[in-house]
């Protein structure tokens, strides 16, 4: 298993760290190579810019720019998000990581003489993992539509193998939430991984051409 | 006067999101609104919500400081209007990063006895102008995030009189005529705005 844990939270003493460690805990207890992108760390920009939109078509020349992450994303066949749910959506710099690095011939196939649509290009990913944490309740969010959660586990998702494995885990109300409340929590992300490192994924499949 | 923000999110002035931005601030114009043009790659928006922010996100009211002149503008309008692309299902980052740094505790809703509520009633009007690059279908398929920020979240903190979503789907392969139609859609839509 190659897992890419993608992680996103200005704050090093969060509870979002806390299940990041537990998260790279039980890919190293399955025997998985990891490889981690720490976002804020690293200072990613988000913000998708004038040179690259004009050149956005462009492959390969196009990944110019994000190189480390466009190998990590075409290395891995597992990958997992751990983020805050901000505005019942990604932090703007996680979303700027889907737009600077989601390009086409890398997440997806363009249309061309052969093919009328946006084919997938992700389908060597086989497992792929979401979790977060969110200040609004669970019934507010399934009134929003839960945006996060449907931009990554059908947008992204839909880019990846038709039978990959997923893993979701919120922790809901977390402006008021207790050690009891986190560690449940806690519990509730070691067992999603347990069940998502064990699982048969399907064999990774190559993008059609 | 009235006064609508309009917020802009496109790198590229040649692109269709401009042509659809400048077809939105032309039309309000006519209307006999005041515009507030913010276009947010033009303004250089930093859209990362930092540490220290974070760190005080609740703690009004000097949650507002790092943003205080874009709060100020929010406050004054009584329409906001966003036109961007719709870029993985969702808004481009630096719109997304508005909504996590302006959109705060205080300005976007604010806590009464522990019940939650819009802190933004003064804006009437809500639209929103889009561009997918996947078909109808796919977006339905994915849930449509954007839809449902705008028609749902952004709609609970300024219960407006009207609201309108108006989205051209699959942009790669629309024609001159699609393009066409869906500006003079907009232009009526501003219109009635």
């Amino acid at each position: 298993m190659r897992a890419l844990v993608v992680y996103c939270h200005p704050d090093p003493a969060s509870f979002t760290a806390a299940i990041r460690d537990l998260v790279l805990e039980k890919l190293a207890q399955a025997g998985a190579e990891v490889r981690l992108l720490d976002l804020y760390a690293r200072g990613f920009a988000p913000a998708l810019t004038q040179p690259e939109w004009q050149g956005y078509l462009a492959s390969p020349d196009n990944t110019a720019p994000v190189a480390e992450d466009v190998a990590a994303l075409r290395w891995c066949d597992t990958l997992i998000f751990v983020y805050p749910t901000w505005w019942y959506g990604l932090p703007a710099m996680l979303k700027g990581w889907l737009d600077r690095v989601l390009l086409p011939d890398v997440a997806f196939l363009m249309p061309d003489g052969a093919n009328r649509t946006i084919r997938p290009g992700l389908h060597h990913i086989t497992r792929l993992g979401v979790f977060t944490t969110g200040g609004a309740s669970r019934l507010l969010t399934f009134f929003i539509g839960a945006p996060g959660k449907r931009t990554l586990l059908r947008g992204v998702g839909l880019l990846c193998h038709p039978r990959k494995k997923t893993a979701f885990a919120m922790h809901y109300l977390m402006d008021s939430s207790t050690p009891e409340s986190r560690a449940r929590h806690l519990a509730r992300v070691a067992r999603k991984m347990n069940r998502l490192t064990g699982a048969r994924a399907p064999m990774p499949q190559q993008a059609r051409a | 006067m009235m006064r609508a923000l309009v917020l802009f999110a496109h790198p590229c002035a040649e692109s269709f999101s401009a042509a659809l931005h400048a077809c939105v601030v032309d039309t309000l114009h006519r209307r006999g609104w005041q515009v507030d043009d913010c276009d947010l790659y033009a303004e250089g928006f930093a859209p990362v919500l930092t540490a220290e922010e974070r760190r005080g996100y609740h703690t009004l009211p000097d949650n507002t400081a790092p943003v205080a002149d874009h709060v100020a503008r929010l406050r004054a309008a009584q329409a906001l209007v966003l036109v961007c692309p719709i870029w993985n299902y969702g808004f481009p980052a630096i719109l997304k990063g508005y909504l996590d740094r302006v959109f705060l505790p205080g300005v976007s809703f604010r806590l009464e006895q522990g019940v939650v509520k819009p802190a933004l009633t003064h804006i009437r009007k809500l639209a929103a102008v889009t561009t997918y690059g996947g078909s109808r279908f796919k977006t339905f398929l994915a849930g449509d995030p954007p839809r449902h920020v705008v028609r749902r979240a952004l709609w609970g903190v300024t219960r407006p009189e009207k609201l309108r979503y108006l989205a051209l789907h699959d942009m790669n392969r629309a024609t001159q005529a699609q393009r066409s139609a869906f500006l003079a859609r907009v232009t009526t839509e501003m219109e009635r705005l």
